[in-house]
């Protein structure tokens, strides 16, 4: 198993505030370029960044292909995902999307993960007027040619439902042939299955359990090898699922320091996606940390959620789940502690995941207003302690698992899984 | 995790399996014309299927209505003898559309024993 780290770039107004210190957006950026250094040099495999726009407070991602890019000459060897870049046309035309991935492939030397998705935030789709009806189907005709773009000299032109290009010969090219490896956004486990007919990896959105992982884990494989028609030139055959993450020396101040970064995380994020509240939203007026602050010490208060969920039986906190995918993940993404505890603790819980065959653990540590030293700490602690173990069984056992699982496959494939 | 040759119903499963081939043989339209067909005789043949109920969002909506509304939607019926029915928007759909029908009918099916 693989490891990785997830930004959204969050950034809660304070309470009462209507809107942020002057400081406080270079602040953010400027502290990731540092906690992914440390990453880096301590041996963690991916970084994925976010695109949103307008979501204030949930994220300030807008750009990812600009921080992704000042990485590439911070960074050596971790690689750089796009987690992921909105290719229905209405947001990027697909052409300047193929250019951008094959500019950052040259600057950092082939690292790039190229994620695709659509949002479905009205914030997003409204902003640009992108039809929600339509999405999916912008999604795959654009993400298509994006490959072909990368991997076809010239590119010969495409008249299509959603854009239309004459022949040219999209450059440069990425380092990468024929092109990086593809992912997926897939909070529903519909497109994970969607995702593995395509030949692409599931970024996991759904903050799946070790044991719903093992079970899709056969079933996206079993498509891989038998039901395949790739979108791409090269398939990327992956699973990732995405976990809130904590390292401290103690459990306690390890759920101390996570605050309430995961409930916020949750909260923001369903507010946007819900028509009825992220519909409603007052672009620059609304303070989403104020109306967060608002709810029940319960569902608000990371540490106490966290510190609950550890008192209760895996069946108690099932019993409360949302029947629904998406309710149940933002659930989890705020009541999850699998990777918030001592550096055993979370050896320990996310070993379940690796038994089940999971490729990338991805780890979001910024999230709400957790504090900057307290992730640096985090980052530390878990590189020194943990990683490493994880990654020579990576190589001994998990490797040639995923060979096997690939013999009987025809594709290409390019992956750095 | 369910496959559409889990579908004990022979005429379901039939259906779901020429949607399979359709989606293989590279014709996704067909097979989202064939999956709503299928998926309007399901409910047909097993109107208990209807009742069924899930929770989003605190509020329990029927199972049905998470067809994914993809340009092949669904549009319930209201008051005695009204039937669903689904309305095509478009004719073109793309495979991970078509993609998307497949699995949650073959979800559907499986997961309400049919």
């Amino acid at each position: 198993m693989k490891f990785g780290l997830f930004y959204e770039l969050q950034l809660p107004k304070r309470p009462g505030a209507d809107g942020w210190d002057p400081d406080a957006e270079r602040r953010i950026y400027h502290e990731m370029l540092e906690q992914v250094e440390l990453a880096d040099s301590l041996g963690f495999d991916y970084v994925f960044e976010v695109e949103h726009h307008f979501l204030e407070e949930y994220s300030h991602s807008s750009s990812p292909e600009l921080v992704l890019a000042a990485l590439s000459q911070r960074t050596r060897n971790i690689r750089l995902g796009h987690g992921i870049v909105l290719t229905p046309p209405g947001y990027n035309h697909p052409a300047r999307i193929a250019e951008r991935l094959a500019a950052l492939d040259i600057l950092s030397g082939g690292r790039v993960e190229f994620g695709s998705g659509e949002s479905s935030s009205e914030m997003e789709l409204g902003g640009f007027g992108v039809d929600r009806g339509l999405k999916k189907a912008m999604w795959e005709e654009a993400t298509r040619e994006i490959c072909n773009m990368m991997a076809q000299e010239p590119y010969p032109g495409f008249d299509g439902e959603f854009f239309r290009m004459p022949e040219r010969n999209v450059v440069p090219k990425p380092i990468q042939k024929p092109h990086p490896p593809l992912w997926v956004a897939a909070s529903r486990r519909e497109t994970t299955m969607v995702a593995a007919r395509l030949g692409i990896a599931s970024l996991g959105f759904g903050f799946e359990t070790p044991d719903e992982l093992g079970e899709r884990a056969q079933e996206y494989w079993r498509l891989v090898r038998e039901e395949c028609f790739p979108i791409g030139h090269a398939i990327n055959p992956g699973l990732a699922v995405l976990s809130t993450f904590m390292c401290a020396e103690t459990d306690e101040e390890a759920v101390r320091r996570s605050a309430n970064g995961p409930g916020f995380f949750a909260y923001s994020l369903g507010y946007y996606y819900n028509p009825l509240t992220g519909g409603a939203h007052q672009p620059g007026r609304t303070n989403i940390y104020d109306r967060f602050s608002q709810l029940p010490t319960e569902q608000r208060d990371g540490r106490e959620q966290l510190a609950g969920a550890r008192l209760m039986s895996r069946q108690e906190i099932a019993s409360q789940e949302p029947e629904d995918e998406v309710q149940r993940a933002l659930f989890r993404a705020a009541r999850s502690g699998q990777a918030i505890g001592t550096t055993d603790t979370i050896r320990r819980n996310i070993s379940r995941y690796e038994e089940n065959h999971l490729d990338v653990l991805v780890l979001v540590a910024q999230c709400g207003d957790r504090q900057h030293d307290h992730i640096m700490e985090s980052i530390e602690r878990f590189g020194r302690e943990v990683l490493p173990e994880f990654k020579e069984r990576h190589e001994a056992e998990h490797r040639p698992w995923r060979e096997k699982q690939l013999a009987d496959v025809d594709y290409s494939v390019n992956s750095s899984i | 995790m369910a496959r559409f040759d889990q579908i004990k119903d022979a005429k379901i499963r039939d259906q779901a399996a020429a949607a399979h081939g359709q989606l293989r043989a590279g014709k996704p339209a067909d097979a989202v014309r064939t999956l709503a067909d299928g998926f309007l005789e399901l409910l047909s043949d097993h109107p208990e299927v209807m009742k069924v109920s899930t929770q989003v969002r605190g509020r329990a909506l029927p199972v049905v209505a998470r067809w994914p509304a993809l340009g092949a939607n669904l549009v319930m019926g209201s008051g005695n003898g009204q039937t669903p029915r689904i309305e095509f928007v478009r004719d073109r759909f793309a495979v991970s559309e078509a993609l998307t029908y497949f699995e949650f009918f073959v979800d559907l099916a499986v997961g309400q024993g049919l």
